[in-house]
């Protein structure tokens, strides 16, 4: 599973996370009808037209390519519900506002795939634009607050896509923050060097080691 | 007369100066409002809870000195020292809008009858009338040359009546703004009081006008002459300063400056009882459903006087004319509020709103909505400019007026239900501007919207991948009705005049042959409703005609039907047509009729009263996805049609049963376990065209009881399969008459047969726990397989209930020995009854669906039974179901664990044993095989019966010639 665009940083591209984001749920109403579709992850259907269903999105970009079905947004893809987030968004600087987990992906799957069946795309996608830029400038101040005494980074609500592009800075980060300032490296830098290099050791076990 | 004392409840506190108070009822009776001339707020008193603290509205800077709440009891005028008078909405209280200002402080305040004006008078000079639509000032009318102290709109709203501080009453002609009477001087002269006002008071039936007299007396006067007509006079030993008829106008409550407030039987021109206050009484409302009296003294204190009138005499609300009836012309300001009420109300005043125009509910709103600014508009027009009311003089005789007055707010006023008007199930109402459905259904929709004189008309399928695609369709006709089906689609228009008559059309979606698309004109004749088929069309016309046209166009058949149309549907080759029986009941129920006509047979299956929920229209009428007939109302209430009881409706799904009651379910169709309809947000009973709506799955659920049980749902399941079972029983029934091969059927059978068993052992498990023992043991009875009753033995042996399992255990013998005794026997005797008993058909079914099985080893096993003791059998009911625990897979006799006392027995029954299994194993092997078996395995069985099955040699045969058995019986 570990990306391919960085093995050592256990990162994924964007277009994987794209690829785990088409697992979500999403409703659909098809104008077609069809029995259930029995794949490995589930069964789904069957379709009747007019009848909305639930399927995963990558079944619903599907059939809405060959014009077999329009996707209802999901309840939070809607200019009153962004407008909301954006507002607490910007009114709790240390805080995220709790959105799907692939929101970024699932939005920009239909706003490419189904933009005919959300209303007021070009607002709703303008809204996901600032909310995104406003989360991302919360979540790079919060970086720099990153020292040699963080032991860890506790950032709630955060996303797939956000998680994702900050995962490799902050590892590295602590890593780098790590190497500088390990005591144990200072003092006795010929046994540090024979010890393969520690990356998940942790600051409490470093006090211990050091009496 | 007696001494009461009635207990004043302060509410205004006047810092004990004397000053003018009011006081007003809203129409349900709900709610008290008061107000005092030395106190800037206004309370309403919710009587419903009179623990809570009123509600006080507190937006006049000044003591508020005149109340009015209008007719339909939805918006709350008042007017104040501070020269403004301001509307709110009732019962809420929210401030709405200062309507007008005056110069000087406001006296008085009235409200036209239907609410769609308010005549507001005070110290300044010059009555104004304002229509509460907009505010604009209609008319001012001058004439008084004091403070105008009161204002009374005649109830059919033809003439004002003012009376001024110096006791002159003036008649004004509304249409006009003329003066048509001047009587100086009537009334007394209260220039000097500051707390009571001067005031007159029309009768209910506006034939009087009462008004205060100079001699501490009531003087009556003509409503068109104003002549003095007569005087009550009586105990009054000061002016009289307040009156007001009773609901019915049999009374009149008056209340003097002597501080006693007398009551007057009208007709008797006597007072009937008095009493005393403390203070000056100045403001008195009769309660509009009941025999009480509210009144208010100047210190601001009110109460209730109960009851007014003396319990022997007649009822004040007794015969009250309905005139001023719940639904009277509102505020059009309030629009919304209003749109809100009738909707509300539609459940339960369905009909009611409905009698004007007659349309199915979903029309309805919209179409009140136009009338109500008709109305309005007429109204204003009516006091604007004198168009028709000429004064009329007595020659108007009253009941025109009152007549007058419905048709006036025809589809508003509750004066006499009226039966529904004929309508296309899956069509939504005219709006402007707007695309409509002329029909929905689960196939597609026809949509149609008028632009410039002609409509354009689309029909769309549903699923745009196998429908044919149809071009729209110029319409120069005005179609308003339309009906769709897989091969075409037929339209109709009411006729407009002579030019326009009324046409009927056909288009096939695909036709061999060029311009195969028909038309059909009526003469003095109309369409009233269409439907379609497979290769007919049906028609039914003003004349009450059912015409029936082949796909073709070729008039086949005309008949004649029993009453006006309602409305129609087909299905395949079936026609059911709703008529009207009779004229509705006065409690607005509509009294419909159904008929089904066969069209290929020319025979008329079914027919009968199509029931409805009291006082409720029909509102979606048609066929369920197997061909069941189903109707709903504006209730909310699903019927469906079966053959159970010799045919009757049942109720399948209740709207208020269903937990969100803001929403409005318009419903598509249904099949055999699922309504689909459109689910619109509360204001609305109609989907819009755009955007496309989506139809939503809602369980069918019958409207049970709460049961002791909790077990609501597999309840309804149980009754709900049950149904379905006997309708597949019946189609079984009907194909094998036809000779055809049902194969399909009985595997459905079959499977809702399981699929009922799950359910019934569910509910069984649900009784043990409700320690319902008794309906345990019902239920048992009514399972159809053999493993499901031992499913249930076993079941209750887990749940440690000995005694029950024993009862299953004889059950279980019981119908085991039935099996074998008589299985032929038990198809002819019970064949004929329908599903009541499934056990009963069960059986039978059982052994027809799974020739395979082996069905002799078990009840040979089983015979040997009947020597065994009672004693022995429960213990060995126990064991088995013990042994059944163990060994879930095989289904072992239950006789085969048993403690056999004797040694002969034993073998007996492992000789028993033994035989059967080769036969089980064989039988399931190869069929053929099974019946080469069978001859073999029948001795055996000592009570076997030399059946017609044996006869025979092969298995099919005799099963063949049980069916056929069976289904001659069922014939």
């Amino acid at each position: 599973m570990a990306g391919q665009s960085d093995p050592h940083l256990s990162v994924f591209s964007a277009a994987e996370v794209e690829f785990l984001a088409e697992d979500e749920m999403v409703e659909i109403v098809p104008n077609m009808k069809m029995g259930p579709l029995n794949f490995i992850c589930g069964d789904f259907g069957p379709f009747r037209p007019q009848i909305a269903t639930e399927v995963p999105l990558w079944l619903a970009v599907a059939l809405k390519k060959r014009g077999k079905c329009t996707i209802r947004p999901p309840q939070w893809l809607s200019v009153e519900k962004l407008t909301q987030v954006l507002e607490a968004e910007r009114d709790s600087p240390r805080e995220f506002q709790p959105l799907p987990f692939h929101y970024v992906e699932i939005s920009r799957l239909l706003f490419d795939h189904a933009r005919d069946d959300i209303p007021d795309v070009y607002m709703v996608r303008s809204l996901i634009e600032d909310i995104r830029y406003v989360r991302f400038s919360k979540v790079e101040s919060g970086l720099e607050t990153i020292s040699g005494r963080t032991h860890a980074v506790k950032l709630k609500n955060l996303s797939a896509m956000e998680v994702n592009i900050v995962r490799p800075f902050v590892v590295r980060t602590l890593q780098a923050f790590y190497k500088h300032d390990s005591p144990q490296m200072i003092q006795h830098p010929d046994t540090a060097a024979n010890r393969p290099p520690q990356v998940a050791d942790r600051g409490p076990r470093r006090d211990l080691r050091r009496r | 007369m007696k001494v009461r004392t009635v207990k004043l409840k302060e509410t205004h506190n006047s810092n004990g100066v004397s000053s003018f108070c009011s006081i007003l009822w809203d129409l349900k009776a709900q709610h008290l409002v008061t107000a005092s001339a030395s106190d800037s707020s206004i309370s309403i008193h919710d009587l419903s809870q009179p623990s809570k603290p009123p509600k006080i509205l507190r937006h006049h800077k000044d003591g508020v000195t005149a109340l009015a709440l209008s007719p339909n009891s939805t918006c709350l005028a008042s007017g104040s020292i501070d020269h403004s008078v301001k509307l709110y909405r009732f019962p809420g209280g929210e401030f709405q809008t200062n309507i007008t200002r005056f110069t000087l402080p406001i006296r008085a305040l009235a409200f036209n009858k239907s609410g769609s004006m308010l005549a507001a008078a005070g110290d300044d000079e010059g009555i104004k009338l304002i229509n509460t639509i907009d505010g604009s000032i209609a008319r001012v009318l001058k004439g008084h040359k004091g403070p105008v102290t009161g204002l009374a709109f005649d109830p059919i709203s033809e003439y004002l009546a003012s009376v001024d501080s110096m006791g002159t009453v003036i008649f004004w002609e509304l249409s006009s703004g003329k003066i048509l009477h001047t009587l100086k001087g009537v009334a007394p002269d209260l220039d000097s009081e500051t707390s009571v006002l001067n005031m007159l008071s029309w009768s209910p039936d506006g034939d009087i006008l009462a008004v205060p007299g100079l001699k501490n007396d009531v003087v009556m006067y003509d409503r068109d002459t104003a002549e003095k007509l007569f005087t009550l006079r009586g105990d009054h030993g000061q002016s009289i300063c307040f009156l007001t008829w009773s609901p019915n106008g049999k009374y009149i409550a008056t209340s003097g400056l002597d501080r006693q407030v007398l009551i007057w039987d009208v007709d008797r021109r006597e007072d009937i009882d008095r009493q005393k206050f403390d203070d000056k009484v100045c403001c008195m409302a009769w309660k509009p459903n009941n025999n009480a009296l509210a009144v208010i003294d100047d210190m601001g204190k009110y109460g209730m006087l109960e009851p007014a009138v003396p319990l022997s005499m007649k009822s004040p609300t007794d015969g009250a004319p309905n005139l001023h009836a719940k639904n009277s012309n509102g505020l059009l300001l309030f629009d919304e509020d209003e749109q809100e009420l009738s909707v509300s109300g539609s459940l339960s005043d369905a009909s009611e709103g409905s009698l004007g125009e007659s349309e199915p509910v979903s029309r309805k709103r919209l179409k009140k909505q136009s009338i109500l600014e008709d109305e309005d508009i007429d109204n204003g027009d009516q006091v604007a400019s004198p168009p028709k009311i000429e004064s009329r003089k007595r020659a108007h005789s009253h009941k025109e007026c009152l007549e007058d007055n419905i048709k006036g707010f025809s589809g508003i006023s509750s004066a006499r239900p009226k039966m529904q008007e004929a309508f296309q199930p899956g069509s939504t109402a005219v709006q402007v501007g707007k695309r409509r459905f002329l029909c929905y259904n689960m196939l597609g929709s026809i949509t149609t919207t008028e632009n410039e004189g002609y409509s354009h008309i689309e029909v769309d399928f549903h699923d745009t991948g196998r429908g044919p695609r149809v071009p729209s369709m110029t319409d120069y006709f005005g179609f308003t009705m339309a009906s769709l089906n897989e091969s075409g689609s037929v339209f109709a228009n009411p006729c407009k005049g002579e030019k326009n008559m009324s046409t009927l059309m056909y288009r096939p979606f695909g036709s061999w042959a060029n311009n195969s698309e028909w038309s059909m004109r009526f003469e003095a004749e109309e369409v009233k409703a269409v439907a379609l088929g497979t290769g007919w069309v049906a028609a039914i016309t003003s004349l009450n005609f059912l015409r029936i046209f082949t796909e073709g166009g070729l008039q086949k058949h005309v008949l004649s039907l029993n009453g006006p149309v309602v409305t129609a549907s087909g299905f395949k080759d079936e026609l059911a047509v709703v008529t009207h029986a009779s004229d509705c009941l006065p409690s607005n129920d509509q009294m419909l009729e159904f008929r089904v006509f066969n069209i290929s047979n020319g025979v008329q299956p079914h027919s009968g009263r199509l029931p409805l929920s009291p006082g409720s229209c029909l509102t979606w009428f048609g066929f369920s996805e197997e061909g069941q007939l189903s109707c709903y109302d504006s209730k909310g209430v699903l019927r469906v049609y079966t053959n159970q009881y010799g045919g009757s409706w049942i109720p399948l799904f209740s709207a208020s049963k269903e937990k969100k009651s803001e929403e409005n379910y318009w419903v598509v169709g249904l099949n055999a376990s699922k309504l689909f309809c459109i689910i619109c947000k509360h204001p609305d009973s109609f989907p819009q065209v755009m955007p496309k709506p989506v139809l939503t799955l809602l369980d069918l659920s019958f409207p049970l009881a709460s049961s002791d049980l909790g077990a609501m749902d597999l309840e309804n399941e149980f009754i709900l399969s049950n149904l379905h079972l006997s309708q597949i029983q019946k189609k079984i029934d009907e194909m094998v008459v036809a000779g055809l091969d049902t194969t399909s059927l009985d595997d459905e059978a079959f499977n809702v047969e399981a699929a009922l068993d799950r359910c019934i052992l569910r509910l069984i498990a649900a009784c043990c726990n409700g320690d319902k023992l008794v309906r345990a043991v019902e239920l048992v009875k009514l399972l159809s397989l053999e493993k499901s009753v031992k499913g249930a033995i076993k079941l209750v042996s887990a749940l440690k209930l000995p005694i029950l399992a024993e009862r299953f255990n004889s059950i279980l013998e019981e119908r085991l020995l039935k099996e074998t005794m008589g299985a032929p026997a038990i198809s002819n005797s019970t064949s004929g009854a329908a599903f009541k008993n499934i056990e009963a058909h069960a059986l039978p079914m059982t052994t027809r669906n799974r020739a395979s099985e082996p069905v002799n080893p078990l009840p040979q096993s089983k015979l040997s039974s009947p020597p065994i003791t009672k004693q022995e059998k429960l213990q060995e009911g126990i064991k088995i179901g013990q042994k059944i625990e163990s060994n879930k897979t095989s289904l072992p006799p239950p006789k085969l664990p048993s403690p056999a006392s004797n040694q002969e027995k034993s073998e007996e029954k492992s000789r028993v044993r033994e035989k059967p299994e080769p036969s089980k194993t064989v039988a399931v092997g190869n069929k053929t095989e099974g019946i080469d078996q069978l001859p073999f395995n029948r001795p055996t069985n000592p009570f076997a019966k030399t059946s017609s099955n044996q006869e025979k040699g092969s298995l099919l045969d005799s099963i063949k010639k049980m069916k056929k058995v069976e289904s001659g019986g069922k014939k």
